[in-house]
């Protein structure tokens, strides 16, 4: 059985210059990520790992190297195309959420609706309920973002990655500001989402985290350092009881 | 078109969201408008009003006066004074000038049957109401035949009439004008304030000739009136006047004129220059307050563009287009200009009937005023509004979130 690669990164390097200051945060990255993967990508701060996430999720261009998504050559498509790529075929959440301020919990998930272009959704309000209903925050969907927690924030940023049903989703720490509980209900919907055939990667400082993946990245330097395929994952059960234990 | 209304309804939950920069940035559009508004109404209505008044005596009309020059404090008559001998030679001869009149002034004290005054007697010929446009509502004027048997018979203005008559039909009752008896034949229609602010229906008039024979005395005039055929004509009878006037006071070709022609339109352009003056010092006025409001706009802006960049930037990553964003912009500056604009607008109104009430200078809010108003306000609204979006709206994505 061949997988279809939904990544390929050739050499791919990112350099950030400020006035006379560069800085090399990606250099050669060789990625393949086929579809249903489910990838978590570790490393110390400042490593890269969210350089390396936003190019993927067509946030960011790369300084050079080629960039494959689902088969298509990136680098060459237009501001329209890459909107467009955004907003059907990825889910991205950022490390500090990115919501927009005095809006509705609601409102925030329905947003990538209004930018939809292909009119297959009709009834946002429905959708936009059931990704927050998916991450437990059913009860906040009226909340203004400045009445949430750090961490329902961070739910309510999940929810608006999950509305669209892209078959990417990218996750910037995604579980970095919740409890060891919540984090493993996170943790756990995102194995959920992957068995339903979405590919995944998160980036993570947390073992635990990265365990529930079926591969680790790890980051240093803008360089890989190791990719290996996870062992023994955990389940949402192990992990629990891990947390028993621990406590 | 969905994708529009769905950016429609963006908008205004932005606009929404943000009320207190809403409502400062409407602000500051609302008093650009109205200042503006006010400030140019106010130069155009004083101009209008008086080149109204000024128009309103007659554009063909033409002065002849004795030259006088202003000496050491005083005017000094420098020539001949006008007589019978100049009217006569210019009524036989002058073609250009159909209409021509004597003046003779005399300030006299009148006496009516309900009480006195003091004012301005004006003997001239029947012609004279045609020359300066003024009608009669009671009675009748005075015709060739009274002139020439200078009968003691005057039409009153309605000044006089409240003073001597309390407004009772003043036709056919006698008044003493310094003592004199005059028969009333007419009442003048009102026509208020002058161009100097002077009573025009604080007037007395009476033919010439009654005047220089019962109370004068004296056979000089104060000046000819005239009217020329047309406004087109006014050169050629001021010619005309000049060549005849010279050859009756035996000028040789070197001496100068002893006399003086001010045309009405002369007066016009005289006038017209200094209220455009006016126009001008008030519309700085408002340029003044439409760049302050324009300031205060632009601030108001600024101020909001990290928060909007990083919002903007927000919308790009899930996967809004930049037509998107410039859409949505487009329509919040649109929107909060045309209703600023619309209640500045109303404001200005308001503004202008207040000033009426307060100083009865009725001020007709001109178009032009408006226009300018609302067209440079809601360019400022839209340019600051609209122009640092769309420099977001370029960015990458990351680098508009990442905006500081
Ligand atoms: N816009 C930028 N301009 C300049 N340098 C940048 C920029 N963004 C990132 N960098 C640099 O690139 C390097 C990688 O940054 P990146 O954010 O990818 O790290 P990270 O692995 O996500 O770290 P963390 O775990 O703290 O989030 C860092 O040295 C950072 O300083
Ligand atoms: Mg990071």
């Amino acid at each position: 059985m061949t997988l279809k690669k939904v990544i390929e990164t050739k050499k791919l390097s990112r350099i950030f210059k400020n006035g006379d200051i560069e800085v090399q945060a990606l250099t050669d990255i060789d990625l393949v990520i086929e579809e249903g993967e489910f990838v978590a990508i570790m490393g110390a701060s400042g490593s890269g790992k969210s350089t390396l996430l936003h190019i993927i999720g067509c946030l960011d261009r790369p300084t050079s190297g080629a960039y494959d998504l689902g088969g298509i050559r990136v680098n060459t498509l237009n501001k329209n195309e890459l909107a467009d790529i955004r907003n059907q075929k990825i889910g991205f959440i950022f490390q500090s959420y990115n919501l927009l301020s005095r809006t509705t919990a609601l409102e925030n998930v329905e947003l990538p609706l209004v930018y939809d272009r292909t009119g297959k959704f009709s009834n946002y309000e429905k959708l936009a309920k059931k990704a927050l209903e998916q991450v437990g925050l059913a009860d906040r969907i009226y909340h203004k973002t400045n009445e949430l927690s750090g961490g329902q924030q961070q739910r309510v940023a999940i929810a608006r990655a999950l509305v669209n049903n892209p078959a990417l989703i990218l996750a910037d720490e995604p579980t970095g500001n919740l409890d060891s509980k919540n984090s493993i209900d996170i943790a756990d919907l995102f194995v959920r989402l992957n068995n339903e055939g979405k590919t995944i990667i998160i980036i993570t400082h947390e073992e635990e985290i990265a365990k529930f993946a079926k591969r680790m990245i790890y980051l240093r330097d803008g360089r890989i350092l190791t990719d290996e395929i996870i062992k023994n994952r955990s389940t949402k059960e192990s992990a629990l009881k891990e947390l028993e234990i621990t406590t | 078109m969905t994708q529009f209304f769905k950016l429609f309804k963006v908008a205004f939950q932005a606009i929404n969201k943000n009320r207190s920069r809403s409502l400062l940035t409407m602000l500051g559009i609302i008093i650009g408008v109205a200042a503006v508004i006010m400030t140019i109404s106010a130069g155009e209505g004083a101009s209008k009003q008086v080149r109204d008044q000024i128009s309103g005596l007659g554009s063909n009309l033409m002065m002849i006066r004795t030259k006088t020059e202003h000496r050491a404090g005083v005017n000094v008559r420098m020539g001949r004074p006008l007589d019978k001998h100049d009217y006569e030679i210019l009524k036989k001869n002058a073609v250009w000038m159909p209409q021509l009149s004597p003046l003779v002034a005399l300030g006299a004290q009148v006496i009516g049957p309900d009480g006195n005054k003091s004012s301005t007697i004006y003997g001239v010929s029947s012609a004279y109401f045609n020359i300066l446009n003024r009608d009669i509502v009671l009675g009748k004027t005075f015709t060739d035949e009274d002139v020439k048997t200078a009968n003691k018979i005057c039409v009153i203005g309605e000044t006089i009439r409240e003073e001597l008559f309390s407004g009772r039909d003043p036709v056919g009752s006698q008044i003493r004008i310094n003592k004199v008896p005059f028969t009333v034949i007419g009442l003048l229609t009102a026509q208020g304030q002058g161009v100097m602010g002077q009573d025009q229906d604080d007037i007395i008039i009476a033919p010439y000739t009654t005047i220089q024979n019962r109370l004068y005395g004296g056979t000089e005039y104060n000046m000819i009136m005239a009217s020329a055929t047309s406004e087109n004509a006014i050169d050629d009878a001021k010619f005309e006047a000049t060549i005849l006037l010279r050859e009756a006071h035996k000028l040789l070709p070197d001496q100068d004129d002893d006399f003086d022609i001010t045309t009405q339109l002369e007066i016009q352009e005289v006038s017209g220059s200094v209220m455009n003056i006016l126009t001008i010092l008030l519309g700085a006025i408002g340029s003044i307050s439409l760049i302050v409001g324009g300031v205060g706009i632009m601030n108001i802006m600024l101020v909001s563009v990290t928060e909007r960049t990083r919002e903007i930037g927000t919308r790009l990553a899930i996967g809004a287009r930049e037509s998107d964003i410039l859409t949505q912009f487009l329509i919040e500056a649109i929107s909060l200009s045309l209703v600023g604009g619309i209640i500045g607008i109303i404001l200005g109104i308001l503004g202008n009937q207040l000033v009426y009430k307060l100083t009865n200078f009725i001020i007709p809010t001109s178009v032009s005023s408006i226009l300018i108003g609302f067209g440079f306000s809601v360019f400022v609204g839209v340019a600051f509004g609209y122009f640092p979006a769309r420099k977001a709206a370029k960015l990458n994505p990351i680098d508009a979130l990442r905006y500081e």
